[in-house]
Formats: C-alpha cells, structure tokens, sequence
C-alpha cells in the first residue's frame, strides 16, 4: 500500500504576518492586497510530489490572535508539521513563535517536524529580527529556518517542499506512526481491551 | 414502613434481639460512627439526607432523559405507527435480509438487559429501517455476494454487542468501535477483492457506510449516554444563555454589519448567511450520522464565511473563530456537547482528523472550549464589568458596533430613520399644499379683477351683439310704447264717432261662422 503520504500541517503565526497571503500564493499562486476570488484561506490541501512520491498536504490555518491562544492544544492534536511564521519586521511576532515552540514540543514531542519562517523578504529595509538571529534559534529548538516573501513569491513552495522532506523523513524514522493513505486510523494507544466487537475468533461465545 | 406490618411480638423480639446482640448493629451504615434508624435505610440523619438528595438526582435524571432524549421521542413515534410496522414486519419477513435471522435469535438474550426494552430492538425505528435498507443496498450493488455476507454478518454482530454492553463508558465503547473500525478495514485492505483493484469502491467507501448504519442502528446507545454528559449539556446551554449579551462586536469579528445604509443588499446577505448559519449547526443534532451532522458542520462554516466575503476575503482562522463562536452564542444549539463527543467518539478517524470536516469540527471544539472558559480576560474587559453582564445586574452599553449587530434594535433604527424621512417629506408637502392655497385664492381674485378689466376694454363679439340686440328691445319696446299711448289716446278720442264699426265686424265674424 505504498500509495504516499498524508499529512497534516498547521500553520501558526500571530494575525498580520501573512499566513493567508502565504497560503493562497502556495495553493493558488495568486496574491493580492485584496483577494477576492477565493473566500476562505484557513484550510487548503495540494498534493506534491516529493522524491517521486506523492505527498498530500492538509494546511490547517489557527487563529493567531491572543484569546485564542489556550485553544492551540486542539489544533496541534495528529499533526505531522508545523509552520511558524513570523513578520521579519515585527520582533514581537518572533517572540511569539518561540512560545509556539515550546508549546508544541510540550504538546506532541519530537513527532512533529517544525518549520520556522520569515516573511515579508520583501520589507528587508525594515528588518528588525535578523536572520542569523532567526536561524541560530531554530537549530536550538531542532526546526529549520527559512525566509521567504509571499508578495513576490520568493521561497514559499521550497518551504512546502522542505517540511514535506522532513515529515516523510520522519514517517519512515518511526513506522508505528501510521500516516500512509491506506489507514489513516488514529486508534493508537488503545490497550487492555476485553471485548471485541469483532467476532473473528470463532470460539467466543456471542454473549453473556 | 415495614417495621409496622409484622405481628408486635415478633417487632419486639427482633428489637430485643438487636439490642442484646450487637450495638454495631445501630450504627449508620455508611460507617461514619453516627446511630443509625431502620426508617432511614439504617443511616443517620446526615447520610439519610445525602441518599435522598442521589436518589432525587438520579430520579431527575432519568425523567429528564425521557423528556429530553432521542430515545423517548423515538418510542413515542414508534406507539403511533407500532401496529402498522408490526404487520409490515410479517408482509416483509420472507424476503428481509442476511443476518435477520441471528438479529431474532439474539432478541431474547438482549432483552434481558434493563435499559433496552425487548420490543425496542424487536421493531427498528423507521430511521434504522430506511438505513439499513441503504446499507444492504449499496453493499450488494458493488460487492460481490461472499462479501457482503461476511460484512453484514460482522456489523450486525457489533450492532447487538453494543446494545447488549451496558455497564461500559462511553469512552470504552468509543474505543471498541474505533478498534471495530479499525479491525474491519484491516480485513477489507487484506481481501483480495479490494487488492485486486476490480472494484469500483475503495475500503474508505465501504468504512464510511458500515460508520453510516452502526451510527443510525445503534443512535440510543451512542448518543448523549451517561447523565454527567447531559448535566455538562444543560449547564453550557444555562452559560450560553447568560453570555447572550456578548455580541460580534465583544469578540472582535470583521463582520460588517455597519454599511446598512451603504448597501442594502449585500447587508441583507451576511445577515442571511448568519442566520443560515445558525440553522445548519443547530440542524446537527436532527441527524442521526456523524456524516450528517457533519455536514451540517460544513454547510454551516461555508455559510459563515459566505458572510465575510463582503469584510474580508479571503478568510483566514483569525477571522472565522470568532464568528463561529458567535455563532454558537446566537444559535445555543442543543446538544452540542453531546452531538461533538459522538462525533469524536464514533466517527470514522479519517472524517476527524482530516479533510475539511476535520478542520471545521476542530474548530467547532475549539469554540465550545472557549465559550466554556469564556471569561473578562479572553474579552479583554473589566472582572466585574463581566460579572454584572453575565449575572444580568448591568446591561452592556449599547455601542455602534454592538447595536449593529442587534437584529432587532437595527431594523427598529432602520424604520424609525424611513419614519423620520416620510415625516419630513409629509411637512414638505404641507407647506408646499398651504403656498399653493395662498396662491391660487390670490391669483383667482386677480383673474377675476383682470377679467373685468379685460371685458370693460375689449368686450366680445357676442357681448356687443347682445347689447345691440337689447338696446333694440330696448328701442322697439320704447316704440312699442308711445305708439300704445298714441293709439290709446286716438282711441279714446274716435271713440264716440265709431260706434258702428263693432257692430260690423260682429256681423263680419257671424258670416265667417256660418
């Protein structure tokens, strides 16, 4: 059942840094101050092919603002990436994705590949995050570290291509965390059953 | 009162019995030191009360739930068609389907059960009826014979099992479905039907439609089962109930209500997409599937951002978590906690966790996680601002934002502004009737002064005709006159000499009679 691979990705970023600019220019290729086409940009899927092999990405968008926050445990639950995006220009949106950080290694372990970015490349007069300061935390925290700039279209599908590189590295480090098409079944962790609902053991009797 | 029905003797016997034997005997059995009294069940007075108040709760629970639940909606219908299904029963019998035959002879071992009542599972609802009818359907339309009878025989061993599990917890039966679930469609991917690649269908498809009937056939037991559930329902309705007064403006939702005036039809839509909205979550608990009430889910969440379009496009979580706890908020539908766990616990694992439907049920539990902890910092406001709200001692004040959003209030300011433009127009018109009056009176004296003017100056055609005409009367008359006094005064004179002249014209007219 070789068939690939389905992965659930979630994109994280405070409000402003550009996750639906960078979403709908990854799905879509389109960006606009203003785009209209397209009603939602909280949940997209596309299918690569990575190495041959097809992969397909589930992008789920989180609500970045504050209040919100204490509800990230709920999105995290069964995803294989994670995408941090932060403003280049705005120190605090960087801040931020640390808290993310520990709050997803908290939540998921080291089953979850990270992928932290950079956006808005194209503000780079206006920088006040660098990137060697960017880069030098991501190694600390084991993710990889990439800028891009959604508005000229600079470096957002390599990001895409690099997680989906890392997950399948990952899938196939662990085989017991089954993401293959064919049983996408999240009954893990279920032990000590008793009963069966299954009668193929022709002995059990069929009730009490 | 047993204690008085017995002969005295014996009453005083065994008393004199107790007393002399053990004293332990008296204490309360709960063992919490206390005496004890036969009337209170051997309690003391405290656990005597404590007992009563279980007792009232589990009483309480068990009317609610025949009130509230499925259950009992489903066994009144059942009363009003029973005599009708039972006969169709008999007609149908000979031609029912595979396994119908161990569903009868499994009846009287589950009817031993004291929660599900024998003639329950003896005569399915018409809801089990029709999707079974489905379930058989599409199995025997796209799998060969052998297997459908091998999957029939499975689900309908796992349907009895569930009805017959009784003292399991919800979270043991989800985790033996799951691994039913699981079990099965390992089966299905290792048979070489589907290895071959011949079939039409993929193991999902058959997963999903085994998922469809075990939901429908075994709904009473699934749903809303244990009484802390529906206590935890009751009071998050109660809670939603008293956040009524958080608006879309108290949640920072980009919803544009505002531009009423701006544009008339594009405001009537977000309204519309809200309300539908509102009626498709509220829908998810008038299903029986997890499929159905997902995609009651899923119709709803594209309702809500049909209502963004017009703010903002494309949407993005930031701005539709809000508005999906507001629509929660607006539309309290029942059950929801219920219906999410049922979803979580029986659905097929790839609906939940992935697709659409997964992102948008996730997001339906995120909201009814932050409505639940709902408090003055997540609406970044005052503690006791928020408690007055809540407990209904302060009304909010009534912002723009806030009143806009207020169906009621903003049509009401709609019509008071239509009401004020009429009025205002009907004073125009008032002013503008009395000018005119003013003006036509003075202008009729005018024409009439000018008229007699005008005729003094140039009198008509007709005007001088007349005139001529009358002073010719006038004339004629005048003549008339004084030739009547000349002949008058002639006559008088020649009166005397002519008197034969009568006499002649009598004798003249007697000849012209005869």
């Amino acid at each position: 059942m070789d068939e690939g691979f389905r992965f659930k990705v979630i994109l994280l970023g405070q409000g402003a840094v550009g996750k639906s600019s960078l979403l709908l220019r990854y799905v879509e290729n389109k960006f606009s101050l203003r785009h209209i086409s397209t009603i939602q940009a909280s949940f997209q899927s596309k299918t690569i092919e990575v190495d041959g092999r097809q992969v397909e990405l589930s992008i789920w968008d989180t609500a970045g603002q504050e209040k919100y926050h204490a509800l990230g445990p709920i999105y995290y639950r069964g995803s294989q990436g994670a995408l941090l995006l932060f403003d280049i220009t705005d120190s605090r949106s960087f801040e931020k994705v640390k808290t993310w950080v520990k709050e997803l290694q908290r939540v998921l372990g080291d089953s979850c590949a990270l992928m932290i970015v950079g956006n808005k490349l194209d503000l780079e007069k206006e920088r006040t995050v660098t990137e060697q300061e960017a880069r030098s935390y991501a190694e600390t925290v084991n993710a990889q570290y990439m800028e891009t700039s959604a508005k000229e279209n600079l470096g957002i599908s390599q990001v895409f291509d690099r997680l989906a590189e890392e997950m399948i590295r990952m899938a196939e480090a662990s085989p017991q965390q089954n993401t293959r098409t064919g049983n996408s079944n999240s009954a893990n962790g279920r032990s000590n059953r008793t009963i069966e609902l299954i009668d193929d053991e022709p002995k059990r009797s069929k009730c009490c | 009162m047993g204690s008085e029905h017995p002969p005295v003797e014996e009453h005083d016997e065994s008393k004199k019995l107790k007393v002399q034997i053990q004293e332990k005997d008296l204490l309360c059995i709960n063992g919490c030191g206390f005496y004890g009294t036969p009337q209170w069940g051997n309690r003391c007075s405290k656990c005597w009360r404590s007992h009563l108040a279980l007792m009232k709760k589990h009483h309480d629970f068990t009317k609610n739930r025949t009130l509230l639940s499925f259950d009992n909606f489903q066994e009144r219908r059942k009363l009003s068609t029973e005599s009708r299904s039972m006969t169709i029963k008999k007609i149908f019998k000979p031609s029912a389907m595979l396994g119908e035959g161990q569903s009868q002879t499994m009846t009287p071992s589950s009817s031993m059960s004291p929660v599900t009542t024998p003639t329950r599972v003896r005569s399915l609802s018409p809801e089990s009826k029709a999707s079974r009818e489905a379930f058989s359907e599409y199995l025997s339309k796209n799998l060969p014979f052998l297997l459908v009878q091998d999957i029939v025989k499975t689900v309908k061993y796992a349907t009895n099992k569930i009805h017959e599990l009784n003292a399991i917890s919800p979270d043991e039966l989800s985790d033996l479905v799951q691994n039913f679930y699981q079990g099965v469609s390992e089966k299905l991917n290792h048979n070489p039907v589907f290895t071959s690649g011949k079939l039409k269908v993929r193991t999902q498809d058959v997963m999903e439609e085994i998922e469809k009937f075990l939901c429908v056939s075994c709904y009473s037991r699934l749903f809303c089962a244990s009484s802390d559930e529906e206590v935890a329902d009751v009071s998050l309705q109660d809670r939603i109930r008293s956040l009524h007064w958080v608006t879309a403006g108290f949640l920072e939702t980009k919803l544009d209500f505002t531009n009423v005036s701006k544009c008339k039809t594009t405001n009537c839509q977000v309204r519309d997409k809200l309300d539908e909205a509102i009626s498709q979550i509220i829908d998810m608990n008038g299903h029986r599937t997890a499929e159905k009430k997902l995609r009651c889910l899923i119709d709803c969440c594209h309702a809500i951002f049909e209502a963004l379009k017009e703010s903002v496009a494309p949407t993005s979580a930031d701005e539709f978590l809000p508005v999906l706890i507001y629509v929660i908020l607006k539309g309290n539908p029942p059950l929801i906690q219920s219906n999410v766990k049922f979803i979580s616990r029986f659905a097929l694992a790839s609906r939940v966790m992935s697709g659409e439907s997964g992102y948008f049920f996730t997001n339906l539990s995120c909201a009814l996680q932050f409505v639940q902890e709902m408090n003055h910092e997540s609406l970044r406001m005052n503690q006791d601002e928020f408690e007055a709200y809540t407990s209904g001692h302060l009304a909010p004040p009534l912002s723009l934002m806030n009143c806009a959003c207020n169906q009621a209030i903003g049509s009401m300011e709609r019509s008071l502004a239509e009401v004020g433009e009429l009025l205002k127009k009907q004073q125009q018109l008032l002013v503008k009737i009395e000018e005119l009056d003013v003006k036509m009176t003075k202008e009729n004296e005018e024409m009439a002064v000018q008229f007699a003017n005008f005729l003094k100056v140039n009198p008509s055609q007709k005007y001088l005709q007349m005139k001529e005409e009358r002073e010719k009367v006038e004339q004629e008359t005048k003549l008339a006159c004084s030739l009547s006094d000349s002949w008058s005064s002639s006559k008088l004179s020649s009166s005397r000499n002519s008197e034969d002249e009568p006499k002649a014209t009598e004798q003249a007219t007697s000849t012209l009679l005869q």
